[in-house]
């Protein structure tokens, strides 16, 4: 598991990521993101949630309960324009920052 | 399954969440635990294995909390309310006051039509009802003054159901009764001020000594009269008005006991009347006993006196009524002569000073009551339509338990609230409105000084405030009781826009407040028609570029016809001679002034008919230009010529309606008329002219006979106006013609200088005041019906983006979606000019009074106004109608 700070840093743009092509809910994007990195990254409720609502009050994603036929009601997170955007900005950022510590640590072409 | 909730909610307590938040929270994490639990179940742990690691995943026990308190934190939630058993309803109003007014800043726009809206219909109410307080409701400024009434001569054969009395009926009425406490004779009288500055005419009244005490006011200085000075002779002191005193003695406390000079004549002050004290006519400035002479109190044919009296407690009007009746019977069986047709009746005193304005000041009441409730309409609509926005959030509550009285209450609260905001800026346009308002008030209506805000206005507009607030805010909290929670949270992201229960109570609303403008402009339209047809009235004369004056000239000074001809050709010979006047002449009165004198005559060659029948004749003592000056027609014959001196034979002229009256389908030239019986001394008169009706009282009133007799020969009346005919502005020609008169007479006053066309602009002032008012709140109706309108179909057209969207994009043309966004406009329109068509006709009955030559349901009127009202409620649904047709299909497609 990686360290906290890290963790934290780069799970607004994972979260963005996730709910980029269409809405989920919180135990969906826990699962995701512990299956997609194969289980190195693993959000525990207590943090996942205060996040998915930070996000939500800056206006990047949006959650609305969804009622489907005999299941519970769930709230499902989508990317509003402004995340969008914001998705955007970090991805680049994102790559440009690992493309300078890749080169720095010469991990990927020596 | 274990549930999770309590583990979560011990975590999150201590942060204090808004309830409703709290819970969101508390299902989505339990959710996501309970999702954990089955799947590590399902990797085959154990129970308590999946258990502890569930739990495991909400980490340290204030993790969470303190996470999410550094997001939670700043969101201002609204409190909510969840139901409580125990109530606490100063805390909740206080909540709700709080919620309410956080509400309105959220919304300025919002805020800032609804506050508007209110305040021009409270400040409107407020406004009319201070004059209604003052001049209707206020109690008259004496002693018990509802057992003032006035007595009059009933004499409706006649035509006068209210006729001054004769003062021997006065005496016996007086003497003869046992319901009255006192009875009090006035008249009035001018007397000429000199001695002190210039000379001036004074208007004042004789009054019996008992008036003061009778009204239960008391002179500020001095003393009312004493019983033994309303006696012929000793009858030389005067009460002064406090404006008087004030004016021409500089308040001076020693007046009191000192002569001024009257009509050339000492009277000695008595008493300064209190500031304020008007009676009983306005403009009264002076009074004087009226100590009949043996003469006079023997008269009962000549009706001039006005009576009030004082009813005795336990004595009912009814009672009082019944016994003038008697008495009335008894003069008529012991006078045949004078008494036959004079019956007595009664009138309260309020009713008399206050009867002419009251049915237009009621009228006007009904229409800012009518204006108000559109606004209240327009305001019910704002919230509906907000109301639609914020279901989700009603509904959420409802859900967590709030019950529905208390969200009702929530509701209603904040309706008040805005009303309140309202009735305080309406108080504020009204005070301002006032001051316009009093300008247009007919200065003959009492205490119209006197009208301003008091307690009691103050208190009418708050109670108007909360039933406003209470009577809108129903329609939205209706709304609310109504609403299907499931369906509402159900509907997910979209709105419902208040389905169609909230179209529905929208409709009716348009439906309202166009039936309510329709009744106002009706009423309006009907009044300015009236004004209109009043002031196309021919009133016989000319009124342009006349100045006219009154100069009295006392009796004392000018005791005999000669001297006061001596004067008045002087005058005549200097004034005619001025530069810029085309003719100047005298008369006893000039129309419309509400004064002059008729007397009875007799026809030559008939009999005299029954005391009852004797025609009635207006009659007017005029110098021989009268008629070009006035620029009253001549039809037939001619008029006064100097040769009509007071040795040659006695000439008269008349009007159309006289000659038409007196000898129908004869030519009335030469015929003779006599004033009083054939068998009186006076002496025949001929007829030498005769000339168009002139309006003399009112432009209302249709001309009566009317007669004119030259002040050469006239024995009794005496010319007291002047008017002249100028070639420019005629007020400008005022001081050198006063200038003129003190030329002759130093000490001879001049008074009431005004121009013929103030004369007759003033004679309708009653008229124009309905007018203007209704004029003015029926455009206030309009806007806010047009803005009502506007603001309903604004909101169905968005409410209906989707479906134009839909028929636009399945081949509709925007001229369909036009006629299709119009036309429901329209239907609402149309039902509510039909329901106020139906409406105004029963309702404008109620100001036949005030009407003149147009019927209460005169067609053109009612035409006129459906189309102006339809045009302008077309105007207010196109708009809105036309944005509809300019939208982007797939936009509207895509819109929720």
């Amino acid at each position: 598991m990686l360290d906290r700070e890290l963790k934290k840093g780069s799970a607004e743009l994972l979260i963005l990521s996730l709910v980029e092509d269409r809405p989920r809910h919180g135990y969906d994007i826990g699962q995701l993101i512990e299956l997609r990195s194969r289980g190195v990254l693993r959000f525990n409720v207590a943090s996942l949630y205060p996040l998915l609502y930070r996000l939500e009050k800056r206006g990047w994603i949006r959650g609305r309960w969804v009622e489907k036929a005999g299941q519970r009601r769930r709230r499902y997170y989508r990317l509003t324009p402004t995340g969008k955007r914001v998705l955007a900005a970090q991805r680049d950022g994102w790559q440009e920052f690992v493309g300078a510590i890749n080169r720095i640590t010469g991990i990927a072409h020596a | 399954m274990p549930d999770f909730k309590e583990e979560i909610r011990k975590r999150v307590a201590a942060i204090q969440l808004s309830p409703p938040r709290e819970a969101e929270i508390v299902e989505e994490l339990s959710q996501h635990l309970d999702d954990q639990y089955e799947q590590s179940l399902n990797r085959g742990a154990t129970e308590e294995e999946a258990y502890g690691a569930a739990v495991a995943s909400l980490a340290e026990s204030d993790l969470l909390a303190r996470e999410l308190k550094r997001v939670e934190r700043r969101v201002q939630q609204e409190p909510l309310t969840l139901g409580n058993e125990k109530t606490n309803l100063l805390g909740d109003l206080l909540q709700d006051l709080r919620f309410g007014i956080r509400m309105l800043l959220k919304n300025p726009g919002f805020t800032i039509v609804a506050i508007i809206a209110l305040a021009l219909g409270i400040g409107a109410n407020t406004a009319i009802f201070s004059v209604v307080n003052t001049v209707l409701l206020r109690p008259l400024p004496y002693k018990n003054p509802e057992r003032l009434v006035m007595v009059w001569e009933e004499n409706s054969k006649q035509g006068f159901p209210r006729d001054t009395p004769a003062a021997a009926n006065y005496i016996d009425w007086r003497d003869q009764n046992h319901v009255f406490e006192g009875m009090a004779a006035m008249t009035e009288i001018s007397f000429n001020l000199t001695g002190t500055g210039e000379p001036e005419r004074i208007d004042g009244q004789r009054v019996s000594g008992n008036l003061f005490q009778l009204l239960g006011v008391e002179p500020q200085l001095g003393r009312a009269f004493l019983p033994e000075e309303d006696r012929a002779g000793a009858n030389h002191v005067v009460i002064l008005s406090h404006g008087l005193w004030q004016r021409r003695f500089g308040s001076d406390s020693t007046i009191i006991g000192r002569p001024i000079n009257l009509d050339s004549q000492s009277f000695t002050v008595v008493g300064v009347m209190p500031k304020g004290f008007q009676f009983p006519s306005r403009t009264d400035q002076l009074w004087v006993p009226i100590a009949f002479t043996a003469n006079e109190a023997g008269q009962r044919g000549n009706h001039y006196l006005e009576v009030i009296a004082r009813v005795k407690p336990g004595i009912s009007l009814e009672q009082a009524q019944a016994e003038m009746t008697t008495i009335a019977t008894r003069l008529q069986q012991q006078y045949p002569q004078t008494n036959t047709s004079i019956g007595a009746v009664i009138t309260p005193l309020h009713e008399h000073v206050v009867g002419n304005i009251k049915p237009a000041l009621l009228v006007l009441l009904g229409a800012v009551a009518f204006v108000l409730l559109i606004a209240c309409a327009n305001v019910a609509n704002l919230l509906l339509a907000r109301a639609a926005v914020r279901q989700k959030e009603i509904a959420l509550r409802l859900a967590l338990g709030a019950s529905r009285s208390r969200m009702t209450r929530q509701f209603l609260t904040e309706s008040v609230l805005l009303a309140a905001l309202g009735g305080g800026v309406g108080l504020v346009l009204s005070i301002v409105g006032l001051d316009l308002l009093k300008r247009f008030i007919p200065p003959n209506i009492s205490q119209v000084q006197a009208i301003g805000i008091d307690t009691k206005v103050l208190l009418f507009t708050i109670l108007v405030s909360i039933a406003t607030g209470l009577l809108f805010g129903l329609a939205p909290a209706a709304q609310m009781a109504s609403s299907n929670l499931n369906d509402t949270l159900k509907e997910g992201g979209r709105d419902s826009a208040g389905g169609h229960h909230g179209n529905r109570i929208r409709g009716f609303l348009i439906i309202s407040e166009v039936a309510v403008s329709f009744l106002l402009l009706i009423g309006a339209g009907l009044l300015i028609n009236s004004f209109v047809r009043l002031r196309h009235v021919d009133p016989g004369f000319r009124a342009e570029s006349l100045l006219t004056m009154k100069i009295a000239l006392p009796e004392t000074r000018y005791p005999d016809k000669q001297r006061r001809s001596l004067f008045f050709d002087e005058l005549l010979r200097r004034v005619g001679g001025l530069p810029g006047v085309a003719s100047a002449a005298v008369a006893t009165n000039l129309p419309l002034t509400s004064t002059g004198n008729s007397v009875g005559v007799a026809i030559e060659g008939r009999a005299d008919p029954a005391p009852d029948r004797v025609p009635i004749v207006i009659t007017r003592v005029v110098s021989p230009d009268y008629f070009k000056t006035m620029s009253i027609p001549l039809l037939e014959g001619r008029v006064f010529t100097e040769g009509d001196k007071a040795d040659s034979p006695s000439a008269v002229v008349i009007s159309e309606t006289t000659a038409r009256l007196f000898w129908p389908g004869e030519n009335a030239l030469g015929k003779h008329l006599k004033v009083g019986r054939s068998t009186s001394p006076n002496p025949w008169m001929t007829v030498v002219g005769v000339v168009k009706d002139v309006r003399q009282y009112e432009l209302i009133i249709e001309p009566k006979p009317q007669m004119y007799l030259p002040y050469q020969q006239a024995e009794f009346f005496e010319p007291r106006a002047l008017v002249v005919r100028t070639n420019f502005d005629p007020l400008s020609l005022a001081a050198t013609a006063r200038q003129t008169v003190w030329e002759i007479d130093k000490d001879q006053p001049v008074s009431d200088i005004s121009s013929m066309e103030e004369i007759v602009s003033d004679s309708v002032a009653r008229q124009r005041f309905s007018m203007l008012l209704l004029g003015v709140f029926a455009g206030l109706a309009l806007v806010l019906a047009a803005v009502g309108i506007y603001g309903v179909m604004s909101y169905s057209v968005a409410q209906q983006t989707r479906e134009i969207g839909i028929r636009m994009a399945l081949g509709a043309q925007r001229s369909d979606v036009l006629k299709m966004t119009v036309g429901q406009g329209l239907r609402l329109v149309l039902t509510g000019v039909a329901i106020g068509l139906a409406a105004a006709f029963v309702l404008t009955r109620v100001m036949a009074t005030l009407l003149f030559g147009v019927s209460p349901t005169d067609p053109l009127t009612f035409i006129g106004i459906s189309i102006v009202l339809i045009g302008v409620a077309v105007l207010a649904s196109y708009i809105p109608a036309l944005r509809a047709t300019r939208i982007d299909p797939m936009f509207a497609l895509r819109y929720q």
